[in-house]
């Protein structure tokens, strides 16, 4: 068989023919209505799970996931972006920030406990790291756990939680006992008294996925829902960042991908001046560019893809090809809007809602100014 | 309960046809299965499940006809929920509805399942042929143009409703039979087995390959042979095409413009740079089928978004 980078095998291949039918039909269909409310599809969402089996896709299958690999996870959120990047989001934060991150980080108890429900979508998960003042310095937050018998009380604030109101378990990220420590403790926490959500953000793009604040006011946890060990889970915070920025990477990719066959169906159509779009030198510019930039994001993603396992993260290329894809769809979609014209900045033409909800992914799931800071990073220790 | 289930590979009805040297160019096509055998593979699994459970009341046996990887065509069954497999090889440009209703023949006197069902027309061929060549092979009662089938509690008969002009016709075939599947017996409510609760509405449709399904379906049974091993000597076609019988595409005369500013040099760098897409041949980045509507596409195509929702811009 021909090497294919973006189907290495033919499972790839049957996942992504299965979610793009999902998403040509499914998705397409209420994309721009929900868009347009800024509501979450909740009915929808669930039946990813019960229907197509779409979390836990990176759990081993004897755990009662899917066993695949991230360039599934890629596929998946590629397919699911070319239709409704906002839905995706929802769904990379409880597939990835919550169920991958969790199933490698939690103790078989807490598998056990936690992981079947989320596995079958009857409960909506999501991931607590970021807060009202520490965003890509991460390590600022201020949130605390205190410890009281056998169980911890947390106190703090979190910020721009995908699904915060829709979700009810979440990784926790925090500080034990003091704001100024440098380690980080986690723990999975489900809605209850002293844990809610707090406002709902009314955002420019990605609209079809709640972001809100989450609050704890001497919220009480169990210690058995301490993830790992106290002060230590820095180190399976960074672990699940790599297929986090990977999959991130790859919803811009879906949307540059769509944003190409938008601009090309068009300017195939539109005729000015007796010709085509395409015969002009100023249009070809805009879909030759926004086809080759595509093309070359997208094999950066997939190669990164590929090449993450548990011992070898990736760290550099995958923050490389997340700095990369992001920026790429930004200006795709914004040239399909040019190259659309007055059309592409109707709401009658999905190319501006791709716009809006591509500017996020350069800012969610760390900015572009972090992935240059740990690009450099890195490369600073490998030059020095 | 045993079902036989035919499938054919088509070329992707969503793609656009290339020709080349007066015939179909189907290299670098994107393959899918007849949407019709799709429609048959999911009432026969809705007859053979109770469904909200996982219990399976039959087997659905799946027969492809066709080129060695159209095993990619036939996996897609499989992980839908289709038990197991049968490939008989042969090249699409040998087999014409006479062989296929040959092979199908001679798979169904080793199989010897209680029901033959099929897809009423293939896609690309249109030729609404094979089950009916099978039924009469075989001497079998034949319900034809299905949609809806009732299965008896006793599973000794099946009530087929058909539509034809002016109406539906109801007609109850003792089993064994061939039955034929028109597009509306994916509608929530048109197969029953008299297990499943008669008030159960499935989602419209074809059922999507879920990924669980996908991962046990490289574990099916595939059975790969070829036609002398069911004694049939050669898959040659009987009828050979005739003068006027080549693939044609009338070239519209061309633009006055052409020789304008955007000459016709510009125009065949145009039409070159068309094929640059085609580098991305099956599933892949730059094929997402164009949200046309039906009346663009303009034939019976249009039937095929049953289910699969309505697509917008």
């Amino acid at each position: 068989m021909r090497f294919d980078l973006y189907n290495p095998t033919e499972t790839h291949q049957a996942v992504r023919e299965t979610v793009r039918q999902f998403a040509t039909s499914e998705l397409e269909a209420q994309a721009a209505e929900y868009d347009e409310k800024e509501g979450f599809n909740e009915a929808l969402f669930r039946r990813l799970g019960s229907e197509l089996n779409l979390f836990g896709l990176t759990v081993p299958e004897e755990d009662g996931g899917v066993g695949l690999d991230p360039t599934a996870a890629v596929i998946v959120l590629e397919e699911m972006s070319r239709s409704d990047p906002g839905f995706a989001l929802s769904y990379l934060a409880h597939e990835v920030l919550f169920v991958n991150n969790f199933y490698y980080a939690a103790n078989a108890d807490q598998r056990r406990r936690y992981l079947p429900d989320v596995i079958s979508g009857k409960r909506i998960a999501g991931l607590a790291m970021t807060e009202p003042e520490a965003g890509t310095d991460v390590l600022g937050m201020r949130t605390v756990a205190v410890r009281k018998g056998d169980r911890y009380v947390i106190n703090g604030t979190k910020q721009f939680i995908t699904n915060g109101d829709k979700g009810d378990i979440f990784i926790l990220y925090c500080k034990l006992d003091e704001p100024k420590r440098k380690e980080i403790t986690s723990f999975v926490v489900e809605k209850g008294p002293g844990f809610s959500a707090g406002r709902k953000e009314q955002k420019m793009g990605m609209r079809a996925s709640p972001t809100t604040q989450l609050v704890f006011e001497d919220y009480e946890v169990p210690a058995e829902n301490l993830i790992g060990a106290e002060n230590r889970a820095t180190m399976h915070m960074m672990r699940n960042l790599e297929v986090e920025r990977v999959t991130l990477a790859a919803q811009s990719i879906g949307i540059a991908l769509r944003c190409v066959d938008e601009m090309n169906r068009y300017a195939l159509d539109r005729k000015a001046f007796g010709l085509t779009l395409t015969r002009f030198g100023q249009i070809q510019t805009y879909l030759a560019n926004a086809f080759a930039e595509t093309q070359a994001a997208r094999a950066y993603v997939y190669d990164v893809a590929q090449r993450i396992t548990r011992e070898h993260r990736q760290s550099l290329d995958a923050a490389g090809a997340k700095l990369v894809a992001t920026q790429m769809a930004e200006r795709v979609a914004r040239t399909a809007i040019q190259v659309l014209g007055g059309y592409g900045y109707t709401r009658d033409y999905p190319v501006e809602r791709m716009l809006r909800d591509a500017i996020l992914l350069s800012i969610g799931g760390g900015t572009i100014e972090a992935m240059q800071k740990n690009i450099t990073r890195d490369l600073t220790r490998i030059y020095r | 309960m045993k079902i036989l289930v035919t499938v054919k590979r088509v070329p992707d009805p969503e793609q656009k046809v290339k020709i080349k040297d007066n015939a179909l160019d189907l290299s670098g096509m994107n393959f899918v299965v007849n949407p019709f055998d799709e429609y048959a593979v999911e009432a026969a699994l809705r007859l053979t499940e109770k469904a909200g459970t996982t219990e399976r009341l039959g087997e659905v046996v799946v027969l492809g006809v066709g080129p060695k990887d159209m095993t990619q065509q036939i996996r897609s069954c499989l992980a839908m929920g289709a038990d197991r497999a049968i490939l008989i090889e042969g090249n699409d440009d040998d087999l014409d509805s006479e062989q296929v209703a040959r092979v199908v023949t001679a798979v169904y006197e080793q199989e010897k399942p209680d029901l033959v069902l099929m897809g009423k027309q293939t896609v690309d061929g249109d030729n609404n042929q094979v089950p009916q060549l099978v039924a009469g092979y075989l001497k079998l009662p034949q319900a034809t143009f299905a949609c809806s089938l009732d299965l008896a509690a006793d599973q000794k008969s099946l009530l087929a409703a058909r539509e034809i002009d002016g109406g539906t016709e109801n007609k109850r075939v003792p089993l064994p039979a061939v039955a034929s599947v028109d597009l509306r017996i994916v509608l929530p409510q048109s197969v029953k087995n008299n297990v499943t609760d008669a008030s159960h509405a499935y989602p419209e449709g074809p059922r999507y390959a879920s990924l669980k399904g996908i991962m046990k379906a490289k574990r099916k049974p595939l059975e790969q042979k070829s036609a002398a091993d069911l004694g049939i000597k050669d898959l040659a076609p009987r009828v050979q095409p005739g003068p006027g019988d080549e693939a044609r595409r009338a070239t519209p005369a061309p633009s006055r413009y052409q020789s304008g500013v955007c000459g016709r040099a510009n125009a065949e760098a145009h039409r070159r740079s068309e094929g640059l897409l085609g580098l991305t041949p099956n599933v892949n980045a730059f094929t997402v089928p164009a949200p046309r509507s039906a009346h663009e596409r303009g034939d019976k195509h249009g039937q095929r978004s049953i289910g699969r929702g309505a697509q917008r811009r």
